[in-house]
């Protein structure tokens, strides 16, 4: 059964002047909101206006129509140096650009609402950041419309620069994070760069329609160059393995809705520019061809498995995290694997629950961070070991938290489930046993440590200090619920959101999923949500049934009215499990962290400090003329032979 | 001077002559009236700037020639006015102008203002000169007063560096000589006209070569060419900062222009290139890297100027218009540059850490200083990405193992450019250690001013990036034909035969 | 130089050896010495070698000097253009030494010193004085931050130390 399209409002054409479209619009929009951030980010509604902004920029994206219908070109082109730079829209641009705006949406009202305040008594402007939110919003609208592989580039360096803009306004440890992140961005982008002018090399163009027309005469040795190139160079903003150790402290120490902003889109950007590249114009099954010498595998196995160490390193090591913010931080370069897994897959499943996740993490992570940021906005802290017993102060924000975990570890009846269902029924039907048993490992340590960021956060002890904490400020609050409520109807009906995957998958040229209100019916796996929810919650109301049956007899206490032993315990002992959390598992895999990413990592840096080194004394020499007369006589030998 | 009303193309000589006139009267006018005489300098420059703008705008769509002294071409010097050289000889009194010392580091400002004067009159030879010895004659009297400039604080250390780098220079001036010496026995001409015209013939050989090889050392102890370039990290570290500011920015450029003239007239082949190549790229790596490791500003500076410089010669090496356009595209931009970024540094200079939190009394120029870095590694928009894209492309379509190997250098090199500027900038905006040290003095108000025009002028190169690259391939046109360099200086083509 | 040379090919051919010779006696030399005077020297001795091999390019086997007035008209005379050039270039390196040898006499008074190991040394010491930062240690022990990115967040590094767990990355 195919579902007719979300049920969108249908818009009145704009009457537009010129060759200009709707597309240009946006664009305009988005520029406009940044000029309007610059102007006005001082004054005290700008939360507001920027909330306006983002809004006006959802309801133009809607108008373009590029989802369900043609690719729309933008009229904004430019011929520069005989390069054609042109911007377009097609679904997958729209989905995108969906999320962008719609994570730029909520993280401002987030901003702009009781945040602000606290922000400003920290001593920072909220104009930069407001600034800085509005240029994220922007270069990453460019980027996802981007026609060429120069307007790629540019597009993708915007992205880069803006994200450094936003990290960095905090100043201290987040501008050191964000120097760590532009540096390794900047040798992304590089490789990027370095890749495609290869590829001009090659095809003579920029253009897309070139480069797929010139893969299958391209040699698999040029193709594994520009798998290298482009793979490293994106990978950096997805956070593969080894090039994501920049991207956990960079997102936590950003300022609060920055954070939520960057954690639910940010790194995704990396994964559109994979799937523009290596779906949409070289294919999966090019890459299936790829094999590695004296191997079975293939490139796509072997980019398959640094997707699931992906998933898997950095799953673990959130368990590890002491600050709320690093341990979702770290999942969030762990989520980014089932992405990239999923779509390298690249049945109509895969691709769709790779897709698929993408919306539905960001919500997720949206909504996470921000509870968590609500915490620290009446507590002042994140740190785990410094929390606990919350529940009862913050009730809304542990619900959101809850929703949050839930979705974010794949379990029903969330949004997070279907995705990740649709991941593991695709690596099973496609026959990859071993990348299943991979994911699922990874989804084992994220409920590991969801719970302990649940735990830690709302349950357990109360502490003294935290006595008079009240709930979030409804301004915080709103947000929040209204990501909960998407997360939850995303989980129940998933349809809608599946609908906008399968337009994406349309326009890669995939295959397309065949998706109901409740879930997907194809050979392949079926699963009906709102049976599935309706079992869950009937299974709900017999326990409730049961208990209540029995005389539902509890005792309500004080939550520092505890005993331990016979012993009153008074609110000063410490008794809340928090630190070492985890103590038996640990024992068990402790060992396995060496910290060899940091090691690979430091290697790097000695080795461009060695050289740098070597080449200061090159030019600190004693004797000011030898390099001359070396340089001279090798020259002239030279020449001469 | 009826020069000031109308201009013929003879007034081109003007903007060298003139300078080296004020120059030599510099001293017996301070006798006489001693504000006239410190008026002097500025006034012959700005006059050679208004000379050469009125040459600009009469001449500039097509090149022309002038026979000094009415010698005909081969045996007497000309001047070869076509846009690059215009546009350089016009940069020489304008950037001497604005980074005019205003009496702050010297006791005796005529002295100093002479060599200024004089430094001008050789920069604008040198970029106007048709003839092999007489832009060796320039290229030395440049030499002579860059030392006189950055022994202007009179510490010891400035002496130290001043003179090593004296005998750096003067070896290579000895090895230019050579060149020019087997040039001459080759071909017998030192005209630079007819050593085109001659050249495929003559010098397309090994031993044609080899004094390309040899001027190119010589001329790139100027141009901050790897290796013969060491003395510019302890030069720039040790003179005041606008003369630094006047060498990295100006004078080095001049000499590469010498050697891009030589490259395309006489030398148009692929031994040559591959030399620039592989010495540029090597330049570019490793300044980016030892700067990578400067505590200091003006080293930091320096070894950035070394490294940028290096991109320019694997510019320049690509050949053809495209590899003269990304040359000029990356000369042009690095002038501005780090011409803007020593201005900053005047009052700046000194260690690193000094500079923690100057975004709090200076912050117009530490976003400025943001620009330029964004600019400096090649972030689109801003001009110094498409410069920086024309070369890679051109490295990619020569396509030889020696440019994809400069391709690879060249984007890691630029990885590391990115790590140190930045942690420039992060220091700039973070918060000092402690609140009581004291806040960094602002740029004075001129640097500040040459720094922010700077900005102004790279924001609307990137707003107007199409008509400016469309202006750009003009003079890349115009400097890479040779054809119009022979028929312009021998408008018959009567003269075939050598001076023998 | 006469054009009544005894064998002229082989006069030619020594003065070629000649100006080599000297070119790399100097430059040998300014490489080999540690004393800026020597250097000065050496550069006078390579400047002369190049300066002859200038001379030598209008060479013309058995022609008189270009001298007017000392000769018939019909003799013929050496390449006059080259005689002339070097005229300029021995004018030239007659001023740079001069200036080298004055800014050496600075040096001297300054420093007391030639040498240019030591004078390298003082150099740095001063550049770093000037500049207000430590001069740079020892190769073991090099002075100054580490200009690395940084290798652990501070706030991660606190964190761990704070809470005595093993390094919570992988």
């Amino acid at each position: 059964m195919q579902l007719p399209a979300l049920p969108l409002p249908a818009l009145p054409a704009l009457p537009l002047p010129g060759a200009l479209t709707p597309l240009d619009l946006l664009f305009a929009a988005a520029a406009a909101t940044l000029l309007l951030a610059l102007l006005l980010g001082r004054w005290r509604m700008a939360g507001p206006l920027m909330v306006m902004g983002y809004g006006v920029q959802f309801w133009l994206l809607l108008e373009t129509g590029t989802l369900r219908g043609e690719p729309m070109t933008a009229a904004m082109r430019f011929e520069i140096l005989g390069h054609a730079l042109g911007w377009r829209y097609d679904a997958l641009s729209w989905f995108f650009a969906m999320i962008t705006i719609g994570a730029g949406f909520v993280s401002a009202w987030y901003a702009g609402g009781g945040w602000q305040g606290l922000y400003r008594s920290q001593g920072h402007g909220p104009r930069l950041f407001h600034v800085a939110l509005a240029a994220n919003v922007l270069s990453m609208l460019l980027l996802v419309g981007s026609g060429d592989f120069l307007s790629l580039f540019i597009g993708w360096e915007l992205v880069s620069w803006a994200s450094f803009l936003l990290m960095a306004v905090a100043g201290g440890i987040a501008a050191q994070a964000a120097l760590r992140y532009v540096t390794y961005a900047f040798a992304g982008a590089m490789a990027v760069l370095g890749a495609l002018v290869l590829i001009y090399g090659v095809t003579g163009s920029f253009s897309y329609a070139d480069f797929a027309a010139a893969v299958p005469t391209i040699t698999n040795g040029q193709l594994w160059v520009l798998v290298a190139l482009l793979v490293g160079g994106f990978g950096v903003k997805l956070g593969l393995i080894p090039l994501h150790l920049w991207q956990a402290p960079a997102y936590a120490e950003t300022p609060g809705p920055g954070s939520a902003f960057l954690g639910a889109i940010s790194a995704r950007m990396g994964l559109y520019a994979i799937v523009v590249v290596f779906v949409a114009l070289v294919g999966i099954g090019r890459l299936v061809q790829m094999e590695i010498p004296y191997t079975f595998i293939s490139a796509r196995e072997l980019l398959c498995w640094i997707a699931a160490l992906t998933i898997i390193f950095p799953t673990y090591t959130a368990l590890q995290q002491h600050d709320a913010r690093y341990l979702l931080a770290w999942h969030g370069i762990g989520q980014g694997g089932y992405m990239l897994l999923g779509l390298l897959v690249g049945t109509a499943n895969g691709s769709a629950g790779g897709l698929l996740h993408v919306f539905n993490y960001a919500i997720t992570q949206a909504a996470l961070l921000m509870a968590v940021f609500a915490v620290m906005y009446r507590t002042g802290t994140a740190d785990l070991n410094k929390l606990g017993g919350l529940f009862t102060r913050m009730p809304i924000t542990f619900v959101v938290l809850l929703i949050g975990i839930i979705s974010l570890a794949g379990l029903p009846p969330m949004a997070g489930f279907v995705s990740k269902w649709l991941v593991y029924r695709s690596l099973i039907a496609a026959e990859m046993p071993f990348l299943f048993v991979a994911s699922v490992i990874g989804t084992l340590g994220t409920i590991l440590s969801v719970y302990k960021l649940i735990h830690n956060i709302f349950l357990g002890q109360l502490r003294l200090e935290h006595e008079q904490v009240r709930e979030a400020p409804v301004s915080l609050l709103a947000p929040m619920l209204g990501l909960s409520t998407v997360i939850f109807l995303a989980g129940v009906f998933p349809g809608p959101a599946l609908s906008w995957v399968a337009e994406v998958q349309r326009a890669l040229g995939l295959e397309v999923i065949s998706y109901t209100l409740g879930g997907v019916e194809s050979p392949q796996g079926s699963i009906d949500m709102v049976w599935l929810v309706g079992v869950l919650f009937a299974g709900f109301g017999v326990g409730a049934l049961v208990f209540y049956g029995f005389g539902g007899k509890s005792k309500r206490v004080h939550q520092l009215d505890n005993y331990a032993g016979g012993h009153f315990l008074t609110a000063d002992v410490r008794y809340h499990y928090s630190d070492n959390f985890y103590a038996g598992l640990m024992h068990l895999i402790g060992g396995l962290y060496k910290g060899g990413f940091r090691w690979l990592e430091g290697t790097v840096t000695s080795t461009v400090d060695m050289l740098s080194f070597s080449t200061v004394g090159v030019y600190r020499y004693v004797q000011p003329t030898l390099f001359l007369l070396a340089a001279a006589a090798v020259m002239l030998a030279w020449v001469v032979l | 001077m009826t020069g000031l009303f109308s201009i013929s193309q003879g007034h081109s000589v003007l903007p060298v002559v003139l300078p080296l006139l004020a120059a030599f009267l510099m001293q017996p006018l301070g006798r006489v009236a001693r504000p006239l005489a410190l008026l002097l300098g500025p006034a012959t420059l700005a006059l050679s700037a208004y000379l050469l703008i009125r040459l600009w705008l009469a001449y500039g769509d097509a090149p022309y020639a002038l026979a000094i002294g009415g010698f005909a071409p081969p045996l007497g010097i000309t001047f070869y006015v076509d846009r690059l050289a215009l546009l350089f000889a016009t940069a020489v009194p304008v950037l001497t102008l604005l980074f005019w010392s205003r009496g702050e580091d010297d006791a005796d400002p005529l002295r100093r203002d002479a060599v200024m004067l004089l430094l001008a009159a050789a920069a604008t030879g040198l970029a106007l000169s048709g003839d092999l010895f007489n832009i060796y004659v320039f290229y030395e009297l440049v030499a002579v007063a860059s030392f006189g400039l950055v022994t202007l604080r009179a510490t010891g250390a400035a002496y130290i560096a001043t003179v090593r780098y004296l005998l750096l220079s003067a070896l290579g001036s000895v090895l230019a000589l050579v060149g020019i010496a087997i040039v001459y026995l080759q071909t017998g001409t030192l005209s630079l006209a007819q050593l085109a015209m001659l050249a495929p013939d003559a010098l397309q050989n090994p031993l044609g070569l080899a004094p390309f090889a040899l001027l190119l050392i010589g001329f790139g102890v100027k141009a901050e060419l790897f290796p013969v370039n060491t003395w510019v990290p302890e030069v720039y570290a040790t003179a005041p900062t606008r003369i630094s500011a006047l060498l990295a920015g100006l004078v080095s450029k001049l000499a590469v222009i010498v050697v891009v003239r030589l490259l395309v007239l006489a030398f148009d082949g692929t031994g040559a290139t591959q030399l620039m190549l592989a010495l540029g790229a090597l330049g570019f790596v490793t300044g980016e890297l030892a700067a990578w490791r400067a505590r200091d500003l003006n080293r930091m500076l320096a070894y950035s100027s070394i490294g940028q410089l290096g991109l320019v010669f694997v510019g320049f090496s690509l050949g053809g218009t495209a590899g003269m356009l990304a040359g000029l595209a990356l000369v042009l931009h690095h002038l501005i540059i780090k011409s803007a970024l020593f201005a900053l540094a005047t009052r700046w200079r000194g260690a690193l850490a000094r500079l923690t939190g100057a975004a709090r009394s200076a912050p117009v120029s530490a976003g400025l200083v943001v620009l330029f870095a964004l600019s400096l590694i090649g972030v689109p928009p801003l001009p110094g990405f498409w410069a920086k894209l024309l070369l890679v492309l051109g490295l990619v379509e020569l396509s030889t193992p020696l440019a994809l190997g400069a391709l690879a250098l060249v984007l890691l090199g630029s990885a590391v450019e990115a790590n140190y500027l930045f942690r420039l900038v992060v220091r700039l905006y973070a918060r000092p250690d402690d609140a009581s040290t004291p806040a960094l003095p602002k740029p004075k108000l001129l640097d500040f001013g040459v720094a922010s025009a700077a900005g102004v002028l790279l924001l609307a190169a990137t707003v107007s990036v199409v008509p400016v690259s469309g202006w750009l391939r003009g003079v890349a046109d115009q400097a890479a034909d040779r054809a119009a360099y022979i028929d312009t200086v021998f408008p018959t083509t009567l003269v075939q035969s050598g001076a023998r | 130089m006469s054009a009544m040379g005894p064998d002229s090919l082989s006069f030619v051919v020594v003065m070629y050896v000649g100006a080599f010779g000297l070119l790399v006696i100097g430059a040998i030399g300014m490489v080999m010495s540690n004393h800026l005077f020597r250097m000065v020297l050496a550069l006078v001795i390579a400047e002369a070698g190049a300066n002859l091999l200038l001379v030598l390019s209008g060479w013309r086997d058995g022609a008189l000097a270009p001298i007017l007035g000392t000769h018939a008209a019909d003799v013929p005379m050496v390449d006059p253009v080259p005689q002339v050039l070097v005229l300029t270039a021995i004018v030239i390196g007659v001023g740079v030494q001069a200036l080298a040898v004055s800014v050496l006499l600075k040096i001297h008074r300054i420093y007391g010193t030639l040498d240019v190991r030591a004078l390298r040394r003082h150099l740095e010491l001063d550049i770093c004085r000037d500049a207000g930062m430590a001069p740079e240690g020892s190769r073991e022990a090099p002075a100054g931050e580490r200009p690395l990115p940084p290798p652990i967040p501070v706030a991660d590094a606190l964190r761990t130390a704070a809470t005595d767990q093993t390094g919570a990355t992988s």
